[in-house]
Protein backbone atom coordinates (compact mmCIF):
# COMPACT_ATOMS: atom_id res chain seq x y z
CA UNK A 1 0.00 0.00 0.00
CA UNK A 2 1.32 3.49 -0.55
CA UNK A 3 0.19 6.14 1.21
CA UNK A 4 1.03 9.71 0.07
CA UNK A 5 0.29 10.93 3.59
CA UNK A 6 2.79 12.80 5.27
CA UNK A 7 4.84 10.61 7.99
CA UNK A 8 3.58 12.44 10.68
CA UNK A 9 0.19 11.69 10.01
CA UNK A 10 0.92 7.96 9.23
CA UNK A 11 3.21 8.49 13.31
CA UNK A 12 -0.01 9.86 14.31
CA UNK A 13 -2.72 7.34 13.31
CA UNK A 14 -0.25 4.59 14.60
CA UNK A 15 -0.21 6.35 17.98
CA UNK A 16 -4.36 6.83 17.65
CA UNK A 17 -4.40 2.86 17.06
CA UNK A 18 -2.14 2.43 20.01
CA UNK A 19 -4.00 4.26 22.40
CA UNK A 20 -7.76 3.04 21.20
CA UNK A 21 -6.08 -0.40 21.77
CA UNK A 22 -4.60 0.21 25.12
CA UNK A 23 -8.06 2.11 26.13
CA UNK A 24 -9.46 -1.27 25.40
CA UNK A 25 -13.27 -0.57 25.00
CA UNK A 26 -12.71 -2.42 21.34
CA UNK A 27 -14.15 -5.58 20.11
CA UNK A 28 -11.84 -8.67 19.34
CA UNK A 29 -12.75 -8.81 15.60
CA UNK A 30 -12.13 -4.98 15.79
CA UNK A 31 -8.80 -5.11 17.68
CA UNK A 32 -7.18 -7.34 15.07
CA UNK A 33 -7.84 -4.91 12.43
CA UNK A 34 -6.45 -2.35 14.27
CA UNK A 35 -3.68 -4.44 14.82
CA UNK A 36 -2.95 -5.05 11.38
CA UNK A 37 -3.25 -1.95 10.20
CA UNK A 38 -1.09 -0.74 12.90
CA UNK A 39 1.47 -2.97 11.91
CA UNK A 40 1.13 -2.06 8.32
CA UNK A 41 1.65 1.63 9.41
CA UNK A 42 4.72 0.93 11.43
CA UNK A 43 6.53 -0.92 8.51
CA UNK A 44 5.24 2.28 6.15
CA UNK A 45 6.91 4.72 8.85
CA UNK A 46 10.27 2.77 8.81
CA UNK A 47 10.82 2.08 5.11
CA UNK A 48 10.29 6.09 4.95
CA UNK A 49 12.95 6.44 7.60
CA UNK A 50 15.32 3.95 5.47
CA UNK A 51 14.68 6.41 2.34
CA UNK A 52 17.82 6.93 -0.27
CA UNK A 53 20.40 9.91 0.04
CA UNK A 54 19.41 13.31 0.52
CA UNK A 55 17.53 14.30 -2.11
CA UNK A 56 18.56 18.05 -3.63
CA UNK A 57 15.70 19.49 -6.22
CA UNK A 58 16.71 23.01 -7.22
CA UNK A 59 14.05 25.67 -8.15
CA UNK A 60 13.87 28.82 -9.92
CA UNK A 61 11.29 31.05 -8.33
CA UNK A 62 9.87 33.26 -11.57
CA UNK A 63 11.29 36.76 -11.40
CA UNK A 64 8.73 39.05 -9.86
CA UNK A 65 7.23 41.47 -11.96
CA UNK A 66 9.06 45.11 -11.02
CA UNK B 1 32.15 90.75 25.96
CA UNK B 2 33.40 94.15 23.48
CA UNK B 3 30.22 96.12 22.98
CA UNK B 4 29.36 96.32 18.65
CA UNK B 5 29.72 100.16 18.62
CA UNK B 6 30.51 102.00 15.35
CA UNK B 7 32.81 104.56 14.92
CA UNK B 8 31.93 107.89 14.06
CA UNK B 9 33.43 109.75 11.26
CA UNK B 10 31.57 112.76 11.19
CA UNK B 11 28.26 111.28 10.12
CA UNK B 12 29.55 108.54 8.93
CA UNK B 13 28.80 105.18 11.11
CA UNK B 14 32.01 103.14 10.74
CA UNK B 15 32.66 99.22 12.53
CA UNK B 16 35.60 97.78 12.64
CA UNK B 17 35.92 94.07 11.32
CA UNK B 18 35.89 92.22 14.79
CA UNK B 19 32.76 94.31 15.98
CA UNK B 20 30.95 93.63 12.38
CA UNK B 21 31.76 89.93 12.52
CA UNK B 22 30.57 89.78 16.54
CA UNK B 23 27.48 91.80 15.28
CA UNK B 24 26.60 89.38 12.96
CA UNK B 25 27.78 85.86 15.16
CA UNK B 26 25.33 87.26 17.94
CA UNK B 27 22.37 87.88 15.24
CA UNK B 28 22.81 84.33 13.55
CA UNK B 29 23.09 82.92 17.38
CA UNK B 30 20.05 84.18 17.82
CA UNK B 31 18.76 81.54 15.13
CA UNK B 32 16.92 78.57 16.18
CA UNK B 33 19.00 75.15 16.11
CA UNK B 34 18.38 73.08 12.90
CA UNK B 35 19.42 69.93 11.22
CA UNK B 36 21.47 69.91 8.29
CA UNK B 37 22.32 67.15 5.77
CA UNK B 38 25.52 66.67 4.01
CA UNK B 39 28.25 64.62 2.73
CA UNK B 40 31.60 64.22 5.51
CA UNK B 41 34.80 65.82 3.95
CA UNK B 42 37.67 66.88 5.53
CA UNK B 43 37.01 65.50 8.64
CA UNK B 44 39.84 66.48 11.11
CA UNK B 45 39.94 65.16 14.66
CA UNK B 46 42.86 65.80 17.04
CA UNK B 47 43.26 64.28 20.27
CA UNK B 48 45.41 68.12 21.30
CA UNK B 49 42.26 69.91 19.93
CA UNK B 50 38.96 70.67 21.96
CA UNK B 51 37.47 70.98 18.64
CA UNK B 52 36.58 68.45 15.64
CA UNK B 53 36.57 70.24 12.37
CA UNK B 54 34.59 68.77 9.07
CA UNK B 55 32.97 70.19 6.29
CA UNK B 56 29.69 68.99 4.92
CA UNK B 57 29.20 68.96 1.24
CA UNK B 58 25.93 69.44 -0.64
CA UNK B 59 26.17 66.68 -3.39
CA UNK B 60 24.22 68.08 -5.09
CA UNK B 61 25.66 71.34 -6.04
CA UNK B 62 28.78 71.20 -4.01
CA UNK B 63 27.83 73.98 -1.70
CA UNK B 64 29.59 73.26 1.54
CA UNK B 65 29.23 74.17 5.21
CA UNK B 66 32.04 74.21 7.92
CA UNK B 67 31.11 72.43 11.03
CA UNK B 68 32.64 72.31 14.49
CA UNK B 69 31.37 70.19 17.37
CA UNK B 70 32.89 69.39 20.44
CA UNK B 71 35.69 66.60 20.34
CA UNK B 72 34.78 64.90 24.00
CA UNK B 73 30.67 65.25 22.55
CA UNK B 74 31.68 63.94 18.82
CA UNK B 75 33.87 60.58 20.79
CA UNK B 76 30.88 59.85 22.74
CA UNK B 77 28.73 59.35 19.48
CA UNK B 78 31.26 56.93 18.71
CA UNK B 79 30.05 56.84 14.80
CA UNK B 80 33.30 55.93 13.49
CA UNK B 81 32.40 58.34 10.51
CA UNK B 82 34.65 58.17 6.91
CA UNK B 83 34.25 61.07 4.29
CA UNK B 84 31.96 60.50 1.90
CA UNK B 85 29.25 59.47 4.38
CA UNK B 86 25.53 61.18 4.20
CA UNK B 87 24.92 62.56 7.46
CA UNK B 88 22.29 64.58 9.31
CA UNK B 89 24.08 67.41 11.79
CA UNK B 90 21.72 69.01 14.67
CA UNK B 91 23.13 72.50 15.77
CA UNK B 92 23.02 76.42 15.63
CA UNK B 93 24.88 78.85 12.83
CA UNK B 94 27.41 80.66 14.07
CA UNK B 95 30.86 82.89 12.70
CA UNK B 96 34.29 81.82 13.18
CA UNK B 97 34.94 85.66 13.87
CA UNK B 98 38.39 85.82 13.55
CA UNK B 99 38.01 84.47 9.88
CA UNK B 100 34.26 86.16 9.44
CA UNK B 101 33.23 82.46 8.24
CA UNK B 102 29.76 81.21 8.71
CA UNK B 103 29.72 77.72 10.31
CA UNK B 104 27.47 75.05 12.20
CA UNK B 105 27.95 74.33 16.01
CA UNK B 106 27.16 70.98 15.88
CA UNK B 107 25.30 69.54 18.69
CA UNK B 108 24.81 66.39 17.61
CA UNK B 109 25.66 63.57 14.23
CA UNK B 110 23.57 61.11 13.12
CA UNK B 111 24.89 58.86 9.66
CA UNK B 112 21.66 59.32 7.96
CA UNK B 113 21.54 56.32 6.66
CA UNK B 114 20.92 53.95 9.87
CA UNK B 115 18.84 56.80 11.50
CA UNK B 116 16.44 56.76 8.58
CA UNK B 117 15.89 52.89 8.08
CA UNK B 118 16.33 52.95 11.98
CA UNK B 119 13.06 55.03 12.48
CA UNK B 120 11.20 53.21 9.86
CA UNK B 121 12.04 50.03 10.63
CA UNK B 122 10.61 50.85 14.00
CA UNK B 123 7.51 52.17 12.60
CA UNK B 124 6.93 49.25 10.44
CA UNK B 125 7.77 46.62 13.44
CA UNK B 126 5.27 48.57 15.67
CA UNK B 127 2.82 48.48 12.58
CA UNK B 128 2.93 45.24 11.88
CA UNK B 129 2.32 43.90 16.18
CA UNK B 130 -0.28 46.12 16.48
CA UNK B 131 -2.43 43.99 13.35
CA UNK B 132 -0.67 40.60 15.93
CA UNK B 133 2.05 39.94 12.81
CA UNK B 134 4.15 38.65 15.73
CA UNK B 135 1.99 37.49 17.71
CA UNK B 136 2.32 34.39 19.62
CA UNK B 137 -0.84 32.53 18.94
CA UNK B 138 -0.11 33.12 15.11
CA UNK B 139 3.36 30.74 15.44
CA UNK B 140 2.14 27.19 13.82
CA UNK B 141 4.84 24.27 15.22
CA UNK B 142 6.68 22.55 12.64
CA UNK B 143 6.24 19.39 11.22
CA UNK B 144 7.45 16.14 12.93
CA UNK B 145 9.28 14.94 9.25
CA UNK B 146 8.88 17.13 6.48
CA UNK B 147 8.12 15.59 3.24
CA UNK B 148 10.51 17.92 2.06
CA UNK B 149 12.22 20.99 3.48
CA UNK B 150 11.76 24.57 1.45
CA UNK B 151 15.41 26.25 1.74
CA UNK B 152 15.49 29.74 0.18
CA UNK B 153 18.45 31.83 0.05
CA UNK B 154 21.26 33.79 -1.48
CA UNK B 155 24.08 33.15 -3.26
CA UNK B 156 25.38 32.40 0.10
CA UNK B 157 27.29 29.27 -0.41
CA UNK B 158 28.07 28.87 3.97
CA UNK B 159 24.34 29.08 4.81
CA UNK B 160 22.98 26.52 2.24
CA UNK B 161 26.29 24.10 3.12
CA UNK B 162 25.51 24.27 6.78
CA UNK B 163 22.03 24.15 6.45
CA UNK B 164 21.76 21.08 3.98
CA UNK B 165 25.08 19.38 5.84
CA UNK B 166 23.19 19.35 8.93
CA UNK B 167 19.79 18.38 7.83
CA UNK B 168 21.76 15.26 6.03
CA UNK B 169 23.53 14.15 9.12
CA UNK B 170 20.59 14.37 11.32
CA UNK B 171 18.13 12.70 8.59
CA UNK B 172 19.29 11.14 5.28
CA UNK B 173 16.30 10.30 3.69
CA UNK B 174 15.60 13.98 3.64
CA UNK B 175 14.41 16.13 0.79
CA UNK B 176 15.22 19.32 0.81
CA UNK B 177 14.52 22.10 -2.72
CA UNK B 178 16.57 25.12 -2.37
CA UNK B 179 15.37 28.32 -4.00
CA UNK B 180 18.28 30.51 -4.77
CA UNK B 181 17.40 34.41 -4.96
CA UNK B 182 19.15 37.60 -4.68
CA UNK B 183 18.60 38.26 -1.25
CA UNK B 184 20.52 41.80 -1.18
CA UNK B 185 19.66 45.22 -3.04
CA UNK B 186 17.35 46.83 -4.46
CA UNK B 187 14.25 44.55 -5.69
CA UNK B 188 15.90 41.57 -2.89
CA UNK B 189 12.28 42.03 -0.98
CA UNK B 190 9.52 41.33 -4.05
CA UNK B 191 12.42 38.45 -5.21
CA UNK B 192 12.51 37.38 -1.99
CA UNK B 193 8.66 37.25 -1.56
CA UNK B 194 8.50 35.63 -4.84
CA UNK B 195 10.79 32.18 -3.99
CA UNK B 196 8.75 32.21 -1.01
CA UNK B 197 5.54 31.47 -2.45
CA UNK B 198 7.45 29.70 -5.27
CA UNK B 199 8.63 27.43 -2.37
CA UNK B 200 5.43 26.83 -0.69
CA UNK B 201 3.47 25.93 -3.66
CA UNK B 202 5.95 23.20 -4.31
CA UNK B 203 3.70 19.69 -3.59
CA UNK B 204 6.38 18.45 -1.15
CA UNK B 205 7.02 21.47 0.54
CA UNK B 206 6.07 21.34 4.52
CA UNK B 207 8.12 23.55 5.54
CA UNK B 208 10.74 26.57 4.76
CA UNK B 209 14.04 27.91 5.78
CA UNK B 210 14.91 31.66 5.20
CA UNK B 211 19.10 31.24 5.31
CA UNK B 212 20.73 34.62 5.33
CA UNK B 213 24.29 34.39 6.74
CA UNK B 214 25.26 37.53 8.92
CA UNK B 215 25.55 41.06 6.93
CA UNK B 216 26.17 44.48 7.83
CA UNK B 217 22.76 46.04 8.73
CA UNK B 218 21.81 47.36 5.26
CA UNK B 219 22.56 43.66 3.75
CA UNK B 220 19.79 42.55 5.72
CA UNK B 221 17.46 45.40 5.15
CA UNK B 222 15.36 43.29 3.19
CA UNK B 223 14.33 40.70 5.71
CA UNK B 224 12.92 43.52 7.66
CA UNK B 225 11.14 44.74 4.14
CA UNK B 226 6.97 44.90 4.57
CA UNK B 227 6.93 42.83 1.81
CA UNK B 228 8.95 39.90 3.13
CA UNK B 229 7.65 40.10 6.62
CA UNK B 230 3.98 40.11 5.06
CA UNK B 231 5.18 37.35 2.98
CA UNK B 232 6.89 35.14 5.97
CA UNK B 233 3.57 35.15 7.83
CA UNK B 234 1.22 34.57 5.10
CA UNK B 235 3.09 31.55 3.96
CA UNK B 236 1.31 28.58 3.80
CA UNK B 237 3.50 26.24 5.49
CA UNK B 238 5.74 27.11 8.80
CA UNK B 239 8.92 29.42 7.86
CA UNK B 240 11.77 29.15 10.29
CA UNK B 241 13.96 32.07 9.63
CA UNK B 242 17.79 31.62 10.12
CA UNK B 243 18.54 34.94 9.15
CA UNK B 244 21.75 36.89 10.17
CA UNK B 245 23.13 36.17 13.27
CA UNK B 246 22.20 35.96 17.13
CA UNK B 247 22.30 39.87 17.78
CA UNK B 248 19.98 40.96 14.34
CA UNK B 249 16.91 40.92 14.59
CA UNK B 250 15.27 41.25 11.36
CA UNK B 251 11.50 41.24 11.38
CA UNK B 252 11.15 38.24 9.30
CA UNK B 253 12.35 36.75 12.58
CA UNK B 254 9.50 38.10 14.63
CA UNK B 255 7.13 36.83 11.78
CA UNK B 256 8.63 33.77 10.92
CA UNK B 257 7.18 30.57 13.11
CA UNK B 258 10.44 29.45 14.87
CA UNK B 259 13.63 31.60 14.46
CA UNK B 260 16.87 30.15 14.52
CA UNK B 261 20.09 31.70 15.68
CA UNK B 262 21.85 30.11 12.52
CA UNK B 263 21.47 28.02 9.51
CA UNK B 264 22.82 25.01 11.33
CA UNK B 265 20.18 25.52 14.59
CA UNK B 266 17.94 25.83 11.64
CA UNK B 267 18.74 22.64 10.24
CA UNK B 268 18.05 20.28 13.39
CA UNK B 269 14.58 22.28 13.87
CA UNK B 270 13.48 21.10 10.53
CA UNK B 271 14.17 17.35 10.75
CA UNK B 272 14.14 15.18 13.79
CA UNK B 273 16.90 13.13 14.87
CA UNK B 274 16.75 9.84 12.75
CA UNK B 275 17.11 7.75 16.25
CA UNK B 276 14.87 9.26 18.63
CA UNK B 277 12.43 8.77 15.67
CA UNK B 278 13.07 5.36 15.03
CA UNK B 279 12.92 4.51 18.79
CA UNK B 280 9.74 6.49 18.85
CA UNK B 281 8.44 4.37 16.01
CA UNK B 282 9.83 1.01 18.03
CA UNK B 283 8.01 2.24 21.54
CA UNK B 284 4.60 2.53 19.43
CA UNK B 285 5.08 -1.01 18.02
CA UNK B 286 5.88 -2.80 21.22
CA UNK B 287 2.54 -0.66 22.78
CA UNK B 288 0.66 -1.95 19.56
CA UNK B 289 1.15 -5.47 20.28
CA UNK B 290 1.52 -5.54 24.26
CA UNK B 291 -1.94 -3.39 23.57
CA UNK B 292 -3.60 -6.16 21.20
CA UNK B 293 -1.93 -8.83 23.33
CA UNK B 294 -4.08 -7.88 26.82
CA UNK B 295 -6.52 -7.48 24.65
CA UNK B 296 -7.10 -10.69 23.72
CA UNK B 297 -6.10 -12.10 26.86
CA UNK B 298 -8.93 -10.41 28.69
CA UNK B 299 -11.10 -11.58 25.79
CA UNK B 300 -10.06 -15.08 26.27
CA UNK B 301 -10.59 -14.95 30.29
CA UNK B 302 -13.95 -13.40 29.28
CA UNK B 303 -14.74 -16.65 27.19
CA UNK B 304 -13.82 -19.18 29.60
CA UNK B 305 -15.61 -17.67 32.20
CA UNK B 306 -18.92 -17.46 30.33
CA UNK B 307 -18.03 -21.32 29.54
CA UNK B 308 -18.10 -22.18 32.86
CA UNK B 309 -21.32 -20.63 33.62
CA UNK B 310 -22.47 -22.51 30.63
CA UNK B 311 -21.55 -25.67 31.57
CA UNK B 312 -22.89 -24.84 34.62
CA UNK B 313 -26.50 -24.30 33.64
CA UNK B 314 -27.91 -27.27 33.07
CA UNK B 315 -27.23 -28.58 36.42
CA UNK B 316 -28.48 -25.47 37.81
CA UNK B 317 -31.78 -25.39 36.02
CA UNK B 318 -32.55 -29.49 37.08
CA UNK B 319 -31.87 -29.06 40.58
CA UNK B 320 -34.14 -25.86 40.37
CA UNK B 321 -36.47 -27.52 38.84
CA UNK B 322 -36.75 -30.73 41.23
CA UNK B 323 -36.59 -28.49 44.10
CA UNK B 324 -40.27 -26.99 42.12
CA UNK B 325 -41.06 -30.97 41.73
CA UNK B 326 -40.85 -31.85 45.50
CA UNK B 327 -43.04 -29.05 46.57
CA UNK B 328 -46.09 -29.83 44.17
CA UNK B 329 -45.45 -33.42 45.11
CA UNK B 330 -46.24 -32.62 48.41
CA UNK B 331 -49.17 -30.10 47.82
CA UNK B 332 -50.63 -33.10 45.78
CA UNK B 333 -49.90 -35.54 48.50
CA UNK B 334 -51.45 -33.53 50.73
CA UNK B 335 -54.82 -33.32 48.72
CA UNK B 336 -55.20 -37.26 47.67
CA UNK B 337 -57.87 -38.91 49.45
CA UNK B 338 -55.44 -42.17 49.86
CA UNK B 339 -53.80 -39.89 52.48
CA UNK B 340 -57.48 -39.62 54.32
CA UNK B 341 -58.08 -43.48 53.86
CA UNK B 342 -54.32 -43.85 55.45
CA UNK B 343 -55.77 -42.42 58.75
CA UNK B 344 -58.31 -45.33 58.71
CA UNK B 345 -60.89 -44.02 56.37
CA UNK B 346 -62.74 -45.81 53.96
CA UNK B 347 -64.34 -44.94 50.76
CA UNK B 348 -67.64 -47.66 49.50
CA UNK B 349 -68.76 -47.64 46.04
CA UNK B 350 -72.39 -48.81 44.79
CA UNK B 351 -71.01 -49.59 40.64
CA UNK B 352 -68.65 -46.89 39.66
CA UNK B 353 -70.23 -43.97 41.98
CA UNK B 354 -68.98 -43.64 45.56
CA UNK B 355 -72.18 -44.15 47.98
CA UNK B 356 -72.68 -41.07 50.04
CA UNK B 357 -76.82 -42.14 50.99
CA UNK B 358 -77.92 -45.72 52.73
CA UNK B 359 -81.19 -44.96 50.70
CA UNK B 360 -79.28 -45.46 47.08
CA UNK B 361 -78.96 -48.84 48.07
CA UNK B 362 -81.55 -51.57 49.38
CA UNK B 363 -80.30 -55.20 50.96
CA UNK B 364 -78.32 -57.77 48.59
CA UNK B 365 -76.64 -54.73 46.53
CA UNK B 366 -73.20 -55.30 45.78
CA UNK B 367 -70.75 -53.10 47.72
CA UNK B 368 -67.02 -52.52 47.07
CA UNK B 369 -65.04 -50.63 50.05
CA UNK B 370 -61.39 -49.24 49.24
CA UNK B 371 -59.39 -49.26 52.14
CA UNK B 372 -56.07 -47.60 52.13
CA UNK B 373 -54.32 -50.64 51.28
CA UNK B 374 -56.35 -52.93 49.17
CA UNK B 375 -60.18 -53.43 48.62
CA UNK B 376 -63.05 -55.50 49.99
CA UNK B 377 -66.09 -56.89 48.21
CA UNK B 378 -69.29 -56.68 50.08
CA UNK B 379 -73.09 -57.09 50.05
CA UNK B 380 -75.68 -55.06 51.67
CA UNK B 381 -77.35 -57.09 54.53
CA UNK B 382 -80.15 -54.10 56.01
CA UNK B 383 -80.49 -51.01 55.41
CA UNK B 384 -81.05 -47.87 57.94
CA UNK B 385 -81.69 -44.51 56.56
Amino acid sequence: MTDDRSFEDLQRELEDIVTRLERGDVAVDDAIALFRRGEELFKTCVERLQGAELRIEELTAEEPLS
Amino acid sequence: MAKVAPILYGDRKVYTVSSFNRGIGSYLGRLPAVWVEGEVTELRRNEAWATVFLTLKDPKTGASLRVTIGRRVFDRLELALEEGETVHVAGRAELYEQKGELGLRASTIERIGLGAHLLALERLKRQLAAEGLFSPARKRPLPRLPRAIGILTGADAAARGDLVATIGARFPAAKVVVCETRVQGKGAPARIASALGALAAHPEVDVLVLARGGGSFEDLLPFSDEVVVRAVSACSVPVVSAVGHEQDTPLCDLAADMRAATPTAAGSLVVPNLSELRAALDGSRRRLVLAVRALLERDTARLMRLGERLQAAPRLLLERRRSALDHTGARLHALSPLATLGRGYAIVRAGAEALRDAAAVTPGDRLEIELASGSVGATVEDVRP
